[in-house]
């Protein structure tokens, strides 16, 4: 057991114990800690074992479709130290597999339901990757990248008119709105196609 | 200021149409009920979205809707006004519906807030229905985002207003052309959606159907209806024991 006097000495030693792990500082109370896919659960169980990092407060999923990756974030918090680890790795897009944490935090379990659902992220060993929020969904995980949520609002719904009688008389005196809404609801995608 | 104040009564002439009979008390029943029905009015309130929040001070002694004659009620049934406050997502209007349908004739539904109207600030989102109007027959819109109490209970003299002329007549329109709307909540649910209510049935009950009551999508509806039947009562082995005991 190594002892250290100040915890934040303790976090520095464990973090020097895992390999490849890049740890920026940044501000007092914050750090970020990036490692790989591989060593993200050792490091995991260091710091709730030997450093008292025992809040996972959430863990948060990052789609970068250019990279083909998906960024995990494992946000961690210490009562001991006030300080919070966001712990980043990432996993490759396809399959989108990565191991289940909840051996180690068990709310994990339903942050890694939610990603699932969400990002179509599997994880081995979760005890439950049933639909949690979107029980009625079927179509794609919607919240990647890919997923066009204009496109699906437009096969699934009708807008509602928009001409009221007020904008009819400004628009015979010359006035009006200067950008449709019809134009406006587009605006983005046109200029991204443009 | 006296109650005739805030209340302008106004004391229609009786017109010679219609029946024709000429009978100046004709009417006079059916205004009764009506001017009756729009001043005892109770509102369930579905607060599926921010504008909930502007319900309790219109609720409470600042503005006080209960000098209207307006008060909340806890179940549908014996529920006047349908209060949608708010976004809906597809999961709640699915609730919605139920809920609506389980509420007696006549009934009312009010759609507070930009969201209900056209999706809002959640226009883009796949999540939330858009139109509520497209699923559900909408009396009366209070747009903002939110509202204040002072414009909700504007709208809600405004409906007051149109029931005791006898315009309010969603609910009637929910029966008359269900075919419409039943589509509008099958493009969105998918085909085997259904509800407990017999809808078609109500309409013949209420006298009210018509060319659009039946039509393609009733059809389909008919096609994958299964019989409701009685929930099934059975005790796990947990409770059997508790029993026991």
């Amino acid at each position: 057991m190594i002892e250290a006097h100040l915890p934040v000495e303790r976090l520095s030693i464990i973090l020097g114990e895992v390999k490849e792990v890049k740890v920026t500082q940044r501000s007092e109370r914050r750090t970020r800690v990036d490692v790989g896919a591989d060593a993200l659960p050792a490091l995991l169980e260091l710091l709730k074992g030997r450093a008292g990092f025992v809040h996972l407060s959430a863990i948060s999923c990052v789609d970068w479709p250019d990279d083909g990756e998906f960024e995990l974030v494992y946000h961690l918090w210490s009562y001991e130290l006030n300080l919070l680890v966001s712990a980043h790795a990432r996993i490759a897009r396809d399959p989108g597999v990565y191991v289940s944490i909840y051996d180690i935090y068990h709310p994990a379990g339903f942050f890694e339901r939610d990603i699932h659902e969400m990002y179509g992220v599997f994880f081995e060993g979760a005890p439950d990757m049933e639909k949690f929020i979107l029980t009625e969904w079927d179509g794609p995980p919607p919240m990647r990248k890919e997923f066009d949520s204009e496109a699906w609002v437009n096969d699934h719904f009708d807008w509602q008119d928009y001409r009221p009688d007020w904008l009819v008389e400004l628009e015979q005196q010359g006035g009006g709105v200067v950008i449709p809404p019809d134009e406006q609801r587009f605006s983005r995608r046109s200029e991204d196609e443009g | 200021m006296s109650n005739s104040d805030q209340f302008p009564v106004e004391i229609e002439q009786p017109h010679h149409k219609g029946n024709g009979s000429g009978n100046i008390f004709s009417r006079v029943f059916d205004e009764l009920t009506a001017f009756c029905r729009s001043r005892s009015m109770f509102i369930l309130h579905y607060c599926t979205g921010c504008g909930a929040i502007e319900l309790p001070p219109a609720m409470t002694s600042r503005f006080d809707m209960e000098r209207l004659g307006v008060s909340p009620m806890v179940s549908p049934r014996q529920a006047d006004i349908l209060l949608i406050t708010g976004y809906v997502s597809v999961k709640t209007l699915k609730r919605v519906l139920l809920t609506y349908e389980q509420m007696g004739s006549p009934k009312y539904v009010i759609g507070i807030c930009s969201c209900t109207v056209n999706g809002g600030m959640y226009w883009q989102s796949y999540a939330t229905a858009k139109k509520l109007n497209d699923y559900m027959p909408v009396d009366l819109y209070i747009a903002g985002c939110m509202p204040r109490p002072e414009a909700v209970i504007t709208g809600l003299r405004e409906l007051m207003e149109k029931i005791r002329k006898g315009e309010a007549n969603g609910w009637q329109d929910y029966y008359r052309r269900y075919d419409y709307y039943l589509g509008h909540q099958q493009r969105l649910f998918g085909e085997t959606w259904q509800t407990p209510t017999n809808v078609v049935g109500e309409a013949r009950h209420y006298g009210l159907l018509g060319d659009e009551t039946q039509g393609v999508h009733t059809e389909l509806l008919k096609r994958h209806q299964k019989p409701l039947e009685a929930l099934e009562m059975r005790l796990s082995p947990a409770d059997k024991a508790e029993m026991e005991l």
